[in-house]
């Protein structure tokens, strides 16, 4: 486990707490490891996160690879709308679509 | 004219030495949260490029990045001291599931920077690449 990342499991889900500030060239390779350890659904959640870079969404689209191999769901939570529009920009939104924190209440509770 | 010029070496943590002056020059510039964040992430995008293709991370080359405030008009020109380029693409890229197949997962930053900016120029000779954003402060949003 990375500094960088925080994990929260409970059922089928895995919340990712990404606790840099800046998802960069820099941090990029520890969140990218992270993608080794995925559930059937996965959150990112970007609540820490004010920068992201083409760098950034490179560790983050092998999150994306990760999951469409193993046939999971992964969804991006606490983005910022400045990050939504980046995401948009490149069309990242269609493979990992931003949820809320309450869409997850229901597995909280099972 | 106002002008503040930065030297960074060819190390990707000193792009964040870049960035955050982007920030406060964005502000001195009056821009909106958002447009400084848009700032922030062109110079990000064109300061890797000089880092990793420009200069291919030789610490002993610098990346110049000159921040120009000029009336209505920023400007700002990052330089690297790589050998030149022959053709940039700034056409529309996003992700593909052909290259997440493929496992492409890079070529995002010179789209992005001509998105954000209001205009982008680049020159290259044997000498190195500039590139050259200019944002005007009656574009913001």
């Amino acid at each position: 486990m990375s500094d960088i990342i925080r994990r929260e499991e409970f059922g089928e889900v895995a919340i990712l707490y990404i606790t840099t500030t800046s998802v960069d060239a820099i941090s990029a390779a520890a969140i990218a490891a992270e993608c080794q350890a995925m559930r059937p659904i996965t959150v990112l959640d970007f609540s820490e996160v004010a920068f992201i870079n083409s760098a950034g969404i490179s560790a983050l689209l092998k999150f994306v690879v990760s999951a469409r191999k193993a046939g999971y769901k992964l969804f991006a939570m606490h983005v910022s709308l400045h990050h939504q529009k980046i995401f948009k920009m490149v069309e990242m939104s269609r493979f990992m679509p931003v949820i809320e924190e309450r869409d997850l209440a229901e597995y909280r509770v099972a | 004219m106002e002008r503040v010029e930065l030297n960074i070496p060819s190390n990707p943590i000193f792009e964040r030495v870049v960035r955050a002056s982007a920030a406060e020059v964005g502000s001195a510039f009056g821009f909106s949260t958002e447009r400084i964040e848009d700032l922030k992430l062109a110079i990000s995008e064109a300061v890797n490029n000089a880092i990793d293709h420009g200069n291919r991370r030789d610490v002993g080359k610098l990346v110049a990045v000159v921040f120009e405030i000029d009336g209505e008009k920023l400007e700002i020109r990052i330089s690297d001291e790589g050998g030149g380029i022959d053709k940039v693409d700034v056409g529309r890229h996003t992700v593909e599931e052909a290259n997440l197949e493929a496992g492409q997962l890079r070529g995002f930053g010179m789209y992005l920077i001509s998105e954000l900016v209001d205009d982008l120029e680049v020159s290259s000779s044997h000498r190195g690449t500039v590139l050259t954003l200019r944002l005007y402060r009656r574009g913001q949003p």
